[in-house]
């Protein structure tokens, strides 16, 4: 289902957003320091919706950095006891379509399987997804690439866009529907400025020839300089590796999950001093491969939404969309010499 | 209900074993009496409270299914406080999980295990198997190496099996032992002079990774093609379940995809 657009006008935001907040929790965007991320609304607090990218993606309220499983007195020889399922209603405003594609993703990892996780599931059942349509690509944003485009709306509940005299929303669930039943929303002729993207590019090469760069060079030289910080996996809306441990802190303890990164060297180091992927290239060529071919195996979508956030985050500025461009040329330098020599 | 598939049951030790010097099984049962529905070469993820979890093969399990057995080597840090863990104590599992050995498309073939030390924890359900299943299968023959005699696992199994006319033991030790009259050398060299013949046989190996590769590489020389060898992966987990992301080999993962394997299915720089 999809509603007729409806004009919430600049100057009634506030008493808008207020007016949500009597029946949910809702996260907004706020500016900390240099960059966007989301907090709860505070009423009264004037807020503001980005035209692009969000540079602390929404990934933290699906599935947090960490997160407590269950709970446990350490004196007790046994007393792990599940935590309660999150159920308050929340709605989360503002996101933009290329961190809902990374919602879409997580979906496919934590609930695709014959062991959905819970926690995680709770966390979507009670929110509602407000996207937001960019009205500009920053020079990082690459999503036009990846198969999705600033106006993208699958995954949304309802969508909106700002406009010269205020905002214009528009119901894509049932969920987003009853959000939208406020009289400070009007019916409208207009609609959001449709807007010319650029096309797509296929800057990475296709699963299959990714493949055949495994044993490749380029990801020595690649890798050379990566400092393995792992901002790129953190700052990512779709990668979601997770390590599992006891937490005690005097007479409470907490098993929790936290966000761990391919990217350190321990990640996948057995106890045994083994380590499949030693060395940043063969790092740095798993994660690349994952976003790439991988993911297409894993869960039918690649898993890079082309954000942009590993970009922005990067100590060496290292580009995914450039490193793509790399490996495409590598690509077919391969295709001809096996071109010449059959 | 457990909230997410990560928090696990309790479960009480009703057994403990030494095995060897680095080595204790765990004989276990839910709290709750539910039963273990593990099948030969699924694993289970076992906590101790306050220390966490790790992988461990179902080793054993019991034929009401109740009582089943992890068999652990002091490693690290979660291992070395389930070593101190004593009977009646509770500890958390969860699991099974994991593709287990294709046992029913084995029946009418002989059977070839090959272990390497720890490497025999996830075999012994198959060796249990088909010794229960006898009459399905076309023999069982056993080569299981380990560093010394003390190394030995399972040694109440090992005369057993040696006693069982079904089935055809051959245990080896790394070097020479004063008082050992069985072979002597590492597993692929054994396996290479015992040059057991792919004939309507699978061979199902396990041990460290060095030893996985090279054994395949002796039954290659015997004769066998790689669809007739089957091993079970060992990689760092967390979850099990298919998540958390460090037990991959390209595209497939080892607690999901795995971490029983054949030899042509999974990629040639994986062991």
């Amino acid at each position: 289902m999809s509603g007729s657009w409806k004009l919430l006008k600049r100057e009634s935001l506030g008493r808008f957003l207020d007016e949500l907040t009597a029946g949910a929790e809702l996260w907004v965007p706020r500016r900390k320091g240099t960059r966007w991320e989301f907090d709860r609304y505070e009423p009264g607090k004037p807020a503001a919706f980005p035209a692009s990218i969000i540079e602390v993606s929404a990934k933290a309220l699906f599935f947090p950095r960490r997160r407590p499983i269950a709970r446990f007195s350490p004196k007790a020889k046994w007393s792990l006891e599940p935590v309660e399922l999150p159920a308050a209603p929340r709605i989360v405003m503002g996101m933009h379509p290329c961190d809902v594609a990374g919602v879409r993703y997580m979906d496919r990892v934590f609930l695709g399987n014959d062991h959905p996780d819970r926690l995680y599931e709770a966390e979507r059942n009670r929110t509602t997804i407000v996207g937001m349509r960019c009205s500009e690509m920053k020079p990082t944003c690459h999503c036009t690439d990846r198969n999705l485009s600033p106006d993208e709306t699958q995954g949304m509940d309802a969508v909106f866009a700002e406009t010269e005299s205020g905002f214009l929303f528009r119901a894509l669930t049932e969920k987003g529907e009853r959000l939208l039943g406020s009289p400070l929303l009007e019916a409208t002729e207009q609609k959001p400025e449709a807007k010319e993207w650029p096309k797509g590019r296929h800057l990475v090469p296709a699963p299959d020839e990714l493949m055949e760069l495994y044993d490749d060079d380029f990801w020595l030289e690649a890798s050379d300089i990566c400092l393995t910080c792992g901002g790129c996996t953190f700052a990512c809306p779709t990668c979601t590796c997770y390590l599992v441990a006891d937490e005690k802190f005097g007479d409470e303890g907490e098993r929790v999950t936290a966000w761990d990164s391919c990217q350190f060297l321990s990640f996948s180091r057995e106890t045994s001093g083994r380590n499949p992927r030693r060395t940043n290239a063969a790092r740095l060529r798993n994660r690349t491969l994952d976003k790439f071919a991988y993911s297409f195996h894993k869960h039918g979508m690649s898993s890079c939404t082309g954000c942009g956030r590993c970009v922005l985050i990067c100590p060496i500025r290292r580009s995914f969309p450039q490193l793509g461009m790399k490996l495409k040329e590598r690509a077919e330098d391969k295709k001809k010499s096996k071109a010449r020599v059959s | 209900m457990a909230t997410t598939e990560l928090v696990p049951r309790p479960a009480t030790l009703v057994k403990v074993t030494s095995e060897s010097g680095d080595v204790m099984s765990f004989e276990m049962q839910f709290n709750d009496g539910s039963t273990m529905d593990s099948l030969p070469g699924q694993f289970v993820e076992v906590s101790v409270q306050g220390y966490g979890e790790a992988t461990f093969a179902v080793s054993r399990l019991a034929q009401d299914r109740k009582r089943f057995s992890v068999s652990v080597k002091r490693m690290g840090h979660l291992t070395k406080m389930l070593h101190r863990a004593a009977q009646d104590e509770v500890v958390g599992v969860r699991g099974p999980y994991g593709r287990p050995f294709p046992v029913d498309d084995w029946k009418g073939r002989g059977i070839y295990i090959i272990g390497g030390g720890i490497g025999l924890a996830p075999l012994r359900p198959v060796v249990d198997h088909v010794a229960a299943h006898r009459s399905d299968f076309a023999g069982l023959e056993i080569l299981f190496g380990a560093r010394s005699p003390q190394d030995m696992l399972f040694k109440n199994d090992l005369a057993a099996w040696a006693k069982d006319s079904f089935i055809k033991l051959h245990t080896t030790i790394d070097f020479p032992a004063e008082g050992w009259n069985s072979r002597v050398g590492f597993v692929p060299v054994v396996a290479k002079d015992l040059g057991v013949r792919p004939d309507n046989r699978v061979a199902v190996v396990c041990g460290p990774p060095i030893m996985i590769k090279l054994t395949a590489v002796a039954l290659k020389e015997s004769g066998w093609p790689e669809e007739g060898i089957y091993t079970t992966l060992e990689a760092k987990m967390q979850c099990g379940i298919g998540q958390c992301g460090r037990c991959n080999i390209g595209a497939k993962l080892v607690c999901k995809d795995g971490p029983v394997f054949r030899l042509d299915q999974i990629p040639s720089n994986a062991l």
